[in-house]
């Protein structure tokens, strides 16, 4: 998942150069990617045919583009900041740490701005403690027996590190980024600091996620190395992103078979064709709630169909970073959207629900698959979403946190509706409040203002507040609108929000 | 540019907002306006600030040809159309589902590349008809697997393998005589499997979790039993589920006694009937036999057969009733199931038992009746009550009035019309006072307010005391004039705009045993007068006011008791 993995850590790590052969999992190095050498921690090694390769979470890029790089792309020539032997104690006084010397200029001039980050790093570092110790398979391993681990591996380099121990860490953001970006950055953060994810530990999230149904999880829990290399599914192959529960004798494989219909799972193409011959289904297991000649929705009780439900979240798993498979389906209902061939209703994407929502969350997961992705599908599930949203008359909003892609679609659909809404105000110089425009796009106020703020149209000018719809904005929806984007026509839903008894949500689930 | 110092006013949700465009205000001032937006995006904060997301956020709104780079798929190259080589049929509603996936998949365990090496080999050298097939092959695995699971569900740990016998009954079940000649060897090869697999599963599962401190650190271990919600159990909650029950034992009982009358019911009326029909016969009879005998008198016979089988059976009913009492109480929470011969009970019987249809019976003719034969009974009754009461003489003085007492007998004492000096304390004076000509507080209290002028011209109220039980004290009064009740007025409002004079202080009506009145004394704060010890007592801090306005205005007001009221709460106080 994140870019700033170690980079950014607060306490000062030693430095000094390394040998193919003394680099071990935990270090930061540079390493080539994408035509540029990048800093990037290395979270695991394997010595494979063509030689010693290493798993790579490069700085500030998300975690789905992690890769195992083999040891040319690796530059021995700079400095390898070795792990940190004592970063499983508390940390105390991190906020004193200012602008720390370091290699890089860009660094330097960034120093104002660490304390902020590495406040909310402090979480980070836990979620890192638990994998980084050993190297084949570091989630098996208890967070118990790492300190002493540690402390070992501190040992053996003592006498390499002795010269390095004054040197701070670098900040590492690499990147040549403006400084009002940056400053912009830094408010921001700052401005969430209590805000999502702020500092769990692993007993309350535990918590959280039992008593909230939450199907989010926290960086702590995240394994970080992604276990599944290939994935057979429908007519493609697809390559996961993130690590997934399957059994772990499947993360052998190079490849894996999923059947495209009940999402059961294969490790090898004789027992998959042997199953297809068997399997009859032809569509999700549910009812069908929604049909147009382009797309059609399914509803799916997570406790009904648990085994399909729970064959979904796994395929899911492997897309989503913040999907937790800590509990079972249950408490889920599952909006499977599928499109029509000959060949069956293939599962394009999905989203998933909560029975009962304490927050009032509309959706819990949302994705859609990568080889549909980029094609609009996303937008007609959140619009979906909104349209159910509606009916139970509710507001809704997704569950938090959102993945990077997830923001940018949610900005989308949110930005286009109420851009719609509010060019038709203008046009009949109409006043407008944001309770109604929430309410007319099943919306939560909160997210209605949010993106209004982030499209810069809500202003407060000469002592009032207004809306102000810039005309790039407007320019860029009238072209849009020429594309004749799909769009779900409301009335086809055929749905009534499914009622859960005292007894049925006591006992099942 | 300039800092601008303006204050937001938070923005309210229902404030109406003005929508322009762009260019309908000041650029210039749009530009100043819009940067100061902090927005919360809602993304994990570590991936926040991620190359590729911020690239596109920094360009929000204007049409981004950026895009987060995603490891892309790619087209498969397996047989697509082989695979999935079934067709969807078309239909015209909305599908509903709603078989599981395991109904769907057919026979569950898929054979590996391994097993079809072994069946291969297997059938080496057999000809084709004793051949096993892949599908049989599969179904016995599966049996196989599936006894195993339920035999030893925890043969990871206990090594334990299911031996062949116990297989057997599953085998059975298979119901293919042609399968067992496969089961033995296939057993010794699903065994073989079964411990290079570690005597897990065949086919790997996922794993749930085993209850071991190592399930929380595994990512492997996944869809984990949430912990069931309990209701909140309370004793009110029993009680009512403990009524529910026996409600429903009662009424299902009920529903059972009233199924076995209805069923007695209807064979006594199946019987009534066979019986009525064979009457019917015999009148025929008798009929054909007059007509044939030329018998022209007594045509009545037939008619007052009639009634009299109708008699008899209502009697049967009766009597149908009488046997089973219970059943019959059984029948009484619900009148309307009641049989419907009963009405027959109420047909008066005539004696001369005239005619079938019975005549007209008039409401008023039946009061009549009613009434005359409620006079009698009374009559009788009081004619009764004298006859016991002949020479009857009573020794006792009301055999339950108490053993009298000499000397405490009162008689009735006139009211003087006198108002007490000291009003009397009350505790002594509540106390029964033997010899107190006076008589007691109470009756003096209860009396002295009495308007003198009311009472004039009747004759001398007088009143006198009687101890009861338990030392109850019980006045009795007579010769008291008194005011037609109020429906409307408080009883203790009657008195309140009587007095006569203006010295004298209301009086209201109490009784100084009340306990209601006792407390309130209690709770009434101490007087200035009192502050001084109460001080010494209490110590109250130094910034304490009391609040004396309480203490002059006593939402009651107790008349002459007052003071002794307030003596008595300091006792209390003080003894406290």
């Amino acid at each position: 998942m994140t870019g700033d993995s170690r980079a950014t850590s607060e306490s000062p790590r030693q430095k000094s150069i390394a040998t193919p052969e003394t680099i071990c999992a935990g270090c930061i190095a540079m390493v080539e990617k994408d035509g540029g050498y990048r800093r990037a921690e290395i979270l695991s090694k394997k010595t494979t045919k063509s030689g010693t390769q290493f798993y790579c979470n490069f700085d500030q890029f998300n975690k789905r583009l992690d890769e195992w790089v083999p040891l040319v792309r690796v530059d021995f020539t700079k400095e390898v900041e070795w792990p940190n032997p004592d970063k499983d104690k508390p940390k105390e006084g991190k906020g004193k740490k200012g602008s720390a010397p370091s290699k890089k200029s860009v660094a330097l001039k960034k120093g104002q701005k660490r304390p902020s980050k590495a406040s909310k790093n402090s979480k980070r570092e836990q979620s890192i403690s638990v994998s980084e110790a050993t190297t084949p398979h570091p989630w098996t391993e208890l967070p118990v027996e790492l300190p002493q681990l540690k402390i070992e591996e501190s040992n053996e380099r003592g006498a390499i590190d002795s010269n390095a121990v004054a040197t701070p860490a670098t900040a590492g953001d690499e990147m040549d980024l403006d400084d009002e970006y940056d400053s912009q950055l830094a408010k921001k953060k700052r401005a969430d600091g209590n805000g999502l994810g702020g500092g769990y530990t692993r007993e309350q999230e535990i918590e959280k996620l039992r008593t909230s149904g939450s199907m989010t999880q926290n960086p702590a829990e995240i394994s970080r190395i992604r276990n599944i290399s290939k994935v057979q599914f429908g007519k493609f192959d697809l390559f996961p992103w993130y690590f997934s529960p399957y059994p772990e004798a499947y993360t052998q494989e190079d490849l894996i078979f999923i059947c495209e219909f009940c999402l059961n799972y294969f490790c090898d193409n004789k027992p998959f064709t042997r199953h297809r011959q068997k399997c009859t289904l032809l569509h999700p297991p549910g009812n069908e709630l929604y049909r147009d000649d382009h797309v059609s929705f399914f509803e799916i009780d997570g406790r009904r169909q648990r085994t399909w439900c729970r064959n979904l979240c796994l395929l899911s798993k492997m897309f989503l970073d913040h999907k937790t498979l800590y509990y079972d389906v249950d408490p889920f209902l599952f909006y499977v959207m599928t499109c029509k061939d000959d060949q069956g209703f293939h599962v394009v994407g999905y989203f998933s629900k909560e029975k009962e929502s304490a927050d009032g969350y509309n959706v819990a997961c949302i994705l859609t698959l990568p080889q549909y992705q980029r094609k609009g599908y996303g937008r007609l599930l959140i619009q979906f979403s909104y349209e159910l949203s509606r009916i139970e008359k509710k507001l809704g909003s997704p569950e938090k946190p959102l993945s990077d892609l997830g923001l940018l679609s949610y900005r989308q659909y949110w930005s286009e509706n109420i851009l719609d809404l509010i060019i038709a105000c203008n046009e009949r110089e109409e006043k407008i409040t944001i309770e109604s425009i929430s309410e007319q796009l099943a919306m939560t106020p909160q997210d209605v203002e949010h993106t209004l703020q982030a499209l810069k149209m809500q202003v407060y000018h000469r002592g009032e507040h207004k809306l102000v719809i810039p005309d790039k904005l407007i320019q860029q929806r009238a072209k849009a609108k020429l594309k004749k984007k799909r769009v779900l026509d409301p009335a086809r839903i055929q749905w009534k929000p499914p009622v859960f008894s005292a007894a049925s949500r006591t006992w099942a689930w | 540019m300039t800092t601008r110092k303006v204050r937001f006013k938070k923005l309210n949700t229902k404030t109406q907002l003005p929508v322009l465009r762009e260019d309908q205000i000041d650029p210039n001032e749009y530009e100043s306006l819009t940067n100061e937006a902090q927005i919360q995006t809602g993304v994990e904060q570590a991936e926040e600030n991620e190359y590729h997301l911020q690239s596109i956020l920094k360009a929000s709104g204007v049409s981004s040809d950026q895009e987060i780079p995603v490891p892309p798929p790619q087209e498969s190259d397996i047989k697509y159309e082989q695979l999935y080589s079934r067709k969807v049929q078309q239909t015209v509603s909305y599908l509903r589902f709603s078989q599981t996936v395991e109904e769907c998949v057919g026979c569950e365990y898929d054979m590996t590349t391994e097993d079809a090496e072994f069946l291969t080999g297997y059938n080496r050298g057999k000809k084709q008809a004793v051949r096993l097939s892949e599908d049989d092959f599969e179904r016995l695995m599966e049996c196989f697997e599936r006894t195993a699971a339920f035999q030893a569900p925890f043969a990871v740990v206990d090594k334990a393998v299911v031996p062949y016998d116990a297989m057997m009954g599953a085998l059975r079940e298979l119901d293919d005589d042609k399968l067992m000649g496969y089961a033995k060897d296939i057993y010794e090869y699903w065994k073989t499997r079964r411990q290079e697999a570690g005597n897990k599963p065949v086919h790997p599962s996922l794993k749930f979790e085993s209850h071991q401190e190592t399930d929380d650190m595994d990512p492997y271990v996944c869809f984990r039993r949430r912990e069931v919600r309990q209701t909140r159990k309370t004793r009110n909650r029993d009680l009512q589920s403990g009524e529910k029950v026996k409600r429903l034992r009662r009424e299902i009982e009920e529903a059972r006694q009233l199924l076995l009358t209805s069923r007695d019911l209807e064979l006594k009326k199946q019987e009534a009937l066979l019986i009525e029909s064979k009457i019917f016969d015999r009148r025929a009879k008798i009929k054909q036999t007059k007509v044939k005998l030329g018998i022209k008198t007594n045509d009545e016979d037939l008619i007052n057969q009639k009634v009299g089988k109708r008699c008899a059976f209502v009697a049967l009913e009766i009597a149908a009733n009488l046997l089973q009492p219970q059943k019959r109480k059984a029948v009484e929470p619900s009148p309307t199931v009641r049989p419907p011969p009963t009405p027959q009970l109420r047909v008066p019987l005539r004696p001369d038992a005239r005619s079938v249809e019975p005549d007209m019976v008039l409401l008023s003719d039946k009061r009549a009746d009613k009434e005359n034969e409620l006079r009698l009974d009374i009559e009788s009754k009081v004619q009764n009550h004298q006859t016991w009461n002949k020479n009857h003489v009573d020794l006792t003085k009301g055999p339950l009035s108490p053993v009298s007492q000499s000397g405490f007998e009162r008689r009735y004492r006139q009211v003087k019309a006198q108002f007490p000096l000291t009003p009397p304390a009350s505790q002594e004076d509540a106390e029964p006072n033997e010899g107190n000509t006076n008589g007691s507080g109470v009756g003096l209290e209860l009396m002295s307010h009495q308007d003198r002028s009311l009472l004039s011209p009747s004759p001398q109220p007088e009143f006198r005391m009687r101890i009861g039980r338990l030392g109850r004290m019980w006045v009795d009064r007579r010769g008291l004039f008194s005011e037609p009740f109020d429906a409307v007025g408080n009883s203790n409002d009657r008195w309140k705009y009587d007095s006569d004079s203006e010295d004298e202080t209301d009086v209201i009506v109490m009784d100084p045993n009340d306990t209601r009145a006792l407390k309130f004394r209690a709770t009434i704060p101490l007087p200035p007068a009192h502050q001084l010890t109460a001080n010494r007592r209490y110590a109250y801090p130094p910034g304490y006011v009391p609040r004396t306005g309480a203490i002059s205005q006593p939402p009651i007001r107790m008349g002459q008791s007052q003071p002794q009221a307030q003596a008595q709460s300091q006792a209390q106080g003080t003894s406290s």
